[in-house]
């Protein structure tokens, strides 16, 4: 039996080899002994399987829609700059607009009249003359023959003031 | 002084055929930095697989994983090129995994939801190539024993256990990435080791 052989590698050791750090001692013990070899096998064995079935489900994961931030930024922020400018033309043009359009809106949102003829106007003038001459207060009142006006009503001045309107 | 600054010629004229080789590297790492498209392709389903059975959460792991890839891609500057790009990545995603468990966010949405992985989907994975039909039930069982071990390790143990057996680094690279002694780096591979083959290593 080779020196080797005599003792399997402690749990240490063989961990030590699976680690990346075995001595050439170990290294030449895994050589010759088929048990610590198989166990050095099994284990990586498993770790294969499971790193390959780990990765391929990672691969089949749907990735989500993914969010290139910096290219993004660049262009909010161009965007950002145009709706600015956009707005300040916008409001620029109204208030240049606004001033000089103020008095003829005012104008033209009175209805406009129809203008009158002379003969309308002479014709409004004699119908208003007529109204005056009827309502004149130089006629005298049919009331005022029977002289009841001032003992009969007890606020006579109001009254009166009232009729003249 | 004329010969040391011939000495010193002589020496950068020695380093300057592999300092170039390693700028040409890191060159075309960084050009594959600039593709954000490219850096996904490449690197999502490795980071996602990592974070997911780091981390036990499939939902955390896709956030993660885009937050890695976007940090990434903003700080590819930062790449120097002393380690492969893969590790670099890893060493993000082990960052980012970092922030989210100490953020009470994490802590609350977890208490309220947690979506664990469906180890029996993920064991159905298995590619056919790589057992044969014989044996495929018996691997697939094998996978989700592997798998409940590794849930039952510590969030150290089983990251390093991943960082080793997954994604193949080497303990110093390990040690470097999480910033703890190559000895504690050591320690926590020997527990998971013992944990794994206590329970998978009886059956042999």
């Amino acid at each position: 039996m080779t020196p080797e052989l005599k003792n399997h590698l402690s749990e240490e050791a063989l961990d030590d080899v699976l680690i990346g750090l075995g001595t050439a001692q170990s290294h030449a013990h895994l050589a010759v002994c088929p048990e610590c070899r198989d166990q050095v096998k099994t284990f990586l064995g498993d770790v294969t399987l499971f790193n390959a079935a780990s990765i391929a489900w990672s691969k089949s994961r749907l990735p989500r829609p993914y969010v290139s931030e910096p290219r993004v930024r660049v262009h909010a922020a161009f965007v950002g700059w145009v709706v600015s400018a956009a707005a300040l033309v916008v409001l620029a043009f109204g208030v240049w607009h606004h001033r000089p359009d103020t008095a003829p809106r005012q104008a033209n949102s009175v209805p406009s009249q129809p203008t009158d003829s002379e003969a309308q106007i002479a014709q409004d003038n004699q119908l208003l003359q007529a109204v005056n001459a009827a309502i004149s207060p130089d006629e005298a009142s049919p009331i005022e023959e029977y002289k009841i006006l001032e003992s009969s009503h007890p606020y006579p001045k109001a009254h009166s003031k009232k009729r003249m309107k | 002084m004329a010969t040391a600054t011939l000495s010193a010629l002589r020496i950068a004229s020695v380093q300057r055929p592999r300092l170039e080789s390693a700028m040409a590297q890191r060159a075309g790492v960084i050009s594959e930095l600039d593709d954000i498209d490219e850096l996904v392709r490449l690197h999502q389903a490795r980071i996602r697989r990592f974070v997911t059975f780091s981390t036990g959460d499939a939902d955390l792991a896709e956030t993660i994983t885009q937050d890695t890839l976007l940090r990434a891609y903003r700080g590819r500057e930062s790449f120097r090129g002393d380690c492969s790009l893969s590790t670099w990545l890893t060493g993000i995603a082990i960052n980012v995994t970092r922030d989210h468990l100490r953020s009470g966010r994490y802590k609350f949405w977890k208490h309220l939801k947690a979506t664990a992985l469906d180890v029996h989907e993920m064991a159905s994975f298995l590619p056919s190539e790589a057992v044969s039909p014989e044996r495929r039930v018996l691997a697939k069982e094998r996978i989700k024993e592997l798998y409940a071990v590794l849930e039952g390790l510590s969030y150290n143990q089983r990251t390093i256990f991943l960082m080793k057996f997954s994604e193949e680094m080497s303990v110093d690279e390990i040690s470097e990435i999480l910033g703890m002694a190559v000895n504690t780096v050591r320690t926590h591979l020997h527990r998971a080791l013992k944990a794994v083959r206590s329970k998978l290593g009886a059956k042999i």
